[in-house]
């Protein structure tokens, strides 16, 4: 916890050194992406899955009532690009609209998560005393509960089906939200110039949406990207123990955690989904670290 | 009086079928001695006090070591088991005598007599006793052991299956001096002790239970293996796994789909046993959000849209047969109705439009996980539904203790126009099928969820439930089981096999048409 | 120090209660009839409400709360509603088996991860240095399910190597270990590798260099103890993967630990082993932070007055 609020500062102050090449922070934040070629190659994943997802399901559209039992377990054919799954349905269909709920479900559970952990750790952070305390201890509670646990306890409390799952991992990753943007606030609230902006009599909210949660954004935005990875993980799991999204929404962790049954019988029910979630969480994660690897000055 | 006759065409057909299986005593083969049996479940058995049993799957472990008065048969016919022969029933129906097996000890040397029976009865009847589940059996008044050899059960009212009834597992008699060792109480037995075949030798939870043979077994059967090892492994394709790499030598449930291909396996055996469950969708017939569903020509047609068989063989891969009768045929009372709901979806869609329901929207709802392949049965159901012009939400599906909590309900609370549910009578008797259709078991006096009522089912039901005459009896189940099957509260479906997986290398693995397995008397091939 | 000790544990314990208020509520939330689930299906009215008075279900909320809290300051989890064993038994029985995994991954991932992270990180841009992150990545963000799934498929049917299920074989503990390493392996190498570069670019590590030590003394000696550091640190946030993992991998290899037991509970409405299980995972964590936190106030001094 202490550690990243050393970091952040050193990244901070190495967001406004000069340097040779580009003369502003953003050139050469895009100069450094441009450079990696990991960071690249998760942003072309994404781009397809994203593609894929929004367009796919647009091109045939979902009947979850035309099952064609008698064309189980195909292998891939021209008729069906990847085969057909347990009750005849095209499993690249499938595999389509599940990215869809996927990454729709973990766009939204980080959006929660920032949306609630933000101004959470700005405030506690910027103002300290028993505010700081008392959203401590909320964290606390929250952190002690790790990464599953937390949508497996939430889930347990709300049910199972979509939206408690976007609920339930949403609040999961509130907790590293609000650390981090708190470790920020900490060390901005100390820089001379806010100092002097408060002397000036700048009201609080003003400095906060101003300069604290500007300035805090780029372990955010990386953290976030790693997080939209580890929100899917988490939704998968859950599906996969029957927890999660239910069907007929199709989504690939309860697909991967349905087909479990079938693994003998036709594997690829079981490898497709897989692949899928390994693929999208890939890219997130390489993207995420191209981001960190940009921002942070010390490791090039 | 025709309890007598009854019994002696009993045991004369169980002489016969003794003789005809083959004893130990009569095979020409000796019969072969083994090890140990490693035996794969999918459920680890919540308790093994045989008063508190809830599923099959624990029950059956229980079976194996603790027996009762009376048993089922492979056939699901009722046999004396530490009874020495049926009972006498006084003419009011009210009190039977049970004539006691002598020469039985408990695998603690105690010996088994009539008080043993019924402490091990009132035991169950106590409600002092943790999870208790009488049943049907708290129909008992008073338990005397009138002396050593005879035990004498007084009723409430007239119960025509109660003896069927006493061959549930929770009608199991325990050592009455283990009560109070190795940490049990006559409230909590965690080490049972009985009459059985094996004896419990230890239990990790969650992992798996031992039993030893007892040497000392009292039956004409004796236990083969020094150790049976029951296995948990609550994923189906683990146990396949296991089987496939010797893990375990019997499994039950494997995945459905890959029963053909085990079956083609030389070092395996498949036996499809007889099950007593039915599964169908549940109709609500009062339904106020589609009054349409009230109509018994709309249920009719509803029958009429689904491709039964082909789920049997796509869904179920031929694990199941297509219901021809509310109840399945393995229960005392069956008889076939004589008309079927073949697949015919133009005269379904005839039927729905006469009705006026060509625009029919329902809610479907299905569990996921409770029985095989549930919720693929119940998205199939729907896209049949589907070509006959029926708009179905769903099937919207939770977790079992969710979906239950869903269903069971009163007919203002309920949740689905349709729900997907199975059904396994206990004790294999008429009487506990028709529970699915009278009203005076509408949740929450029961689990009627259809809500559904016929004045003339019901008086039958209740009077073929004290019904001495045993043909008589079976007459009144047919009777109501047809007036149920026109007026169509349920979409009927199928009875599912229960698949038992068994290496060629075991003999003698055999089951129970209430979904047990037996592998008491098996013995290495 | 020993303020700071002090003031930690402190802290820690209105968290505990928070979390035993927060788990006491949300399994209460949860829909369904804890009593019928228990009764099962075919049970009359009668036994349905004979188990509900047993287990206390028919109490107001504020009642059952109270009896909970009492019972939890004596150590008293309560008494699972589905076998009716204490809750302390029920995880103590099976809490072996899941330290037996978590040890044996915690101990590969550090061993493996360790060194390959060092190895990368000495040889930097090299293709060894991409293969290597590039596996980490790779382990970061696989689905710990699928790979235990193509593990059983590999090495318990295609090959008679390992069992595919259950902990009675001497062998039953390594395809799980196996499964739950790769995530913290995956993440140790990359810290390490991270840390390792860190240390490696400072100043003094140049001058021992620059003074002719060899690049093994540079590195046990000076570079890999102040490497370490971070690494400590990421393996205690790790135990929180570890028991994520340890619940998905416990199911897919019906291995009979606290994790398997965690999700059957809520599956069969158990409401003290869930409440028992999530309070002492809980405690856990709380406890193995606080220690990571005081192994780094220790060490480094700047950290005791944050």
């Amino acid at each position: 916890m202490s550690i990243r609020a050393l970091d952040t500062a050193d990244l901070l102050s190495g967001l406004t050194a000069p340097e040779f090449g580009a003369q502003t922070a953003r050139g050469r934040f895009w100069s450094k992406i441009r450079r990696s070629p990991s960071a690249l190659v998760g942003l072309v994943i994404l781009g397809i899955y994203l593609l894929l997802a929004l367009v796919g399901p647009l091109a045939a559209p979902f009947d979850p009532g035309h099952d064609i039992l008698r064309d189980q377990f195909q292998s891939p054919s021209t008729h069906h690009f990847l085969g057909t799954d347990d009750l005849g349905r095209d499993e690249f269909l499938m595999l389509l609209y599940g990215a869809r709920y996927t990454l729709y479900l973990g766009f939204l559970a980080v959006a929660i998560g920032l949306g609630a952990g933000l101004p959470l750790g700005a405030i506690s952070g910027y103002f300290g005393g028993w505010v700081d305390l008392l959203v401590q201890r909320l964290t606390d509670v929250l952190l002690s509960f790790p990464g599953i646990l937390l949508a497996l306890a939430l889930v347990a409390g709300l049910g199972v089906g979509l939206r408690n799952v976007i609920i339930s991992v949403g609040i999961s990753s509130i907790p590293i939200f609000i650390r981090l943007t708190r470790a920020s606030a900490l060390s901005i609230r100390e820089l001379p110039y806010v100092e002097a902006a408060r002397a000036l009599g700048v009201p609080n909210w003003l400095i906060l949406l101003r300069h604290v949660i500007p300035n805090s954004l780029a372990p955010v935005i990386v953290q976030a990207t790693l997080q939209l990875g580890a929100a899917i993980l988490v939704a998968a799991g859950l599906g996969f123990l029957g927890l999660g999204v239910q069907k007929p929404t199709p989504e690939w962790g309860s697909m991967l955690g349905e087909a479990r049954t079938y693994i003998f019988t036709d594997a690829k029910l079981v490898t497709l989904p897989g692949l899928a979630i390994f693929g999208a969480v890939l890219a997130f994660n390489l993207v995420g670290d191209g981001l960190r690897d940009a921002l942070d000055p010390r490791l090039k | 009086m025709p309890i007598r006759k009854l019994a002696f065409l009993l045991a004369l057909g169980m002489a016969v079928a003794a003789c005809g299986t083959g004893t130990s005593s009569t095979t020409t083969n000796a019969t072969k001695h083994g090890a140990n049996l490693n035996v794969a479940i999918g459920i680890d058995p919540d308790t093994l006090d045989p008063a508190a049993q809830t599923t099959t799957t624990a029950s059956q472990v229980v079976d194996m070591m603790v027996e009762r008065l009376y048993t089922l048969d492979s056939n699901g016919a009722t046999q004396p088991q530490l009874a020495s022969d049926f009972p006498k029933t006084s003419s009011d129906g009210l009190t039977y005598t049970i004539p006691i097996r002598t020469g039985v000890k408990f695998s603690d040397g105690t010996a088994f007599n009539a008080a043993a029976a019924k402490q091990g009865l009132d035991r169950l009847l106590n409600a002092q006793t943790f999870k208790t589940q009488p049943g049907v059996l708290s129909v008992i008044d008073t338990v005397t052991a009138t002396d050593d050899k005879t035990l004498t059960i007084k009723l409430k009212s007239p119960f025509a299956p109660f003896v069927a009834a006493l061959t549930q597992t929770n009608a199991a008699i325990l050592s009455p001096a283990s009560l109070t060792v190795q940490g049990n109480t006559p409230a909590q037995v965690k080490w049972p002790v009985g009459t059985g075949p094996y004896v419990l030798k230890e239990r990790v939870n969650g992992d798996h239970i031992t039993l030893t043979a007892n040497k000392d077994y009292w039956g004409s059967q004796k236990p083969n293996y020094d150790t049976q090892n029951i296995k948990i492994v609550p994923d189906d394709p683990s146990r396949e796994a296991l089987i496939r790499s010797g893990g375990a030598d019997v499994i039950v449930a494997p995945p459905l789909s890959d029963l053909p291909a085990l079956a083609q396996d030389s070092s395996l055996k498949v036996l499809r046993a007889k099950s007593d469950r039915t599964l169908q969708i549940i109709i609500d017939t009062v339904d106020t959000n589609q009054p349409l569903l009230q109509k018994v020509e709309v249920r009719q047609a509803l029958n009429y849209a689904v491709n039964k068989d082909e789920i049997v063989k796509n869904v179920m891969f031929g694990n199941a047969v297509v219901l021809d009768a509310p109840m399945s045929k393995t229960l005392f009372g069956y008889c076939p109705v004589g008309s079927n709901y073949n697949f015919d979806p133009a005269k379904a869609k005839q039927m729905l439009q006469a009705a006026g329901a060509s625009n029919l929207t329902v809610k479907l709802g299905s569990p996921t996980g409770r029985y095989p392949q549930d919720i693929k049965v119940a998205t199939a159901v729907a896209s049949y539904l589907h070509d006959v012009g029926v708009t179905v939400q769903g099937p919207q599906t939770s977790d079992w203790p969710t979906y239950l909590g869903h269903v069971n309900v009163p007919p203002a609370q309920a949740a689905f126009d349709m729900h997907f549910l199975g059904w396994a009578p206990a004790y294999l008797d008429a009487s506990q099928q028709f529970e699915q259709f009278r009203p005076d078991r509408i949740p929450p006096k029961g689990l009627e969820t259809s809500y559904y009522s016929n004045t003339t089912v019901t008086d039958l039901v209740v009077k073929a439930g004290a019904e001495v005459d045993q043909q008589k009896r079976k007459d009144e189940y047919c009777q109501a089981a047809k007036q149920v099957w026109t007026d169509a509260p349920w979409i009927f479906l199928y009875n599912q096999s229960f698949p038992i997986v068994y290496s060629a290398k075991v003999t003698g693995v055999g089951a129970f048409p209430n979904e047990k397995f037996d592998t008491r008397f098996a013995a290495p091939a | 120090m020993l303020t700071y000790v002090a003031r930690r544990v402190l802290i820690s314990i209105p968290t505990i209660f928070g979390v035993a208020t927060v788990i006491f509520l949300l399994v209460r939330l949860l829909p369904g009839d804890p009593a019928r689930t228990i009764a099962g299906v075919l049970a009359t009215p009668e036994d349905v409400e004979r188990i509900r008075q047993q287990f206390g279900f028919d109490q107001p909320l504020y009642v059952q709360y109270v009896t909970y809290i009492t019972h939890l300051l004596t150590g008293n989890l309560g008494v699972s509603t589905r076998t009716g064993a204490p809750v302390t038994e029920e995880i103590f029985t099976r809490l072996p088996y899941t330290l037996e995994l978590a040890a044996i991954s915690t101990v590969l991932s550090i061993l493996i991860g360790v060194t390959l992270g060092v190895i990368a990180a000495t040889r930097r841009g090299t293709p060894l240095d991409l293969l290597i992150s590039g596996l980490a990545v790779f382990g970061l963000s696989m689905p710990v399910y699928w790979l235990g799934l193509m593990l059983i498929i590999v090495f318990s049917i295609e090959i008679h190597a390992f069992p595919a299920a259950g902990a009675q074989d001497p062998l039953g503990f390594v395809l799980p270990s196996v499964t739950l390493a790769m995530f913290s392996l995956a993440l140790v190498a990359r810290q390490s590798r991270s840390a390792m570069l860190e240390v490696l670019g400072q100043d003094f590590v140049r001058t021992a260099r620059a003074k002719g030590a060899p690049l093994r003394t540079v590195l046990v000696k000076h570079a890999l103890r102040n490497a370490l550091l971070p690494v400590v640190t990421v393996i205690g946030l790790q135990f929180g993967a570890l028991i994520g993992g340890a619940v998905l991998t416990e199911t897919v290899f019906s291995w009979p630990g606290v994790g398997r037991l965690l999700v059957d509970s809520i599956f069969s409405r158990d409401y003290p082993v869930v409440q028992g299980v999530v309070l002492m995972l809980a405690v856990a964590f709380i406890f193995v932070n606080l220690l990571v936190d005081l192994l780094y106030a220790y060490v480094d001094p700047r950290i005791r007055y944050s």
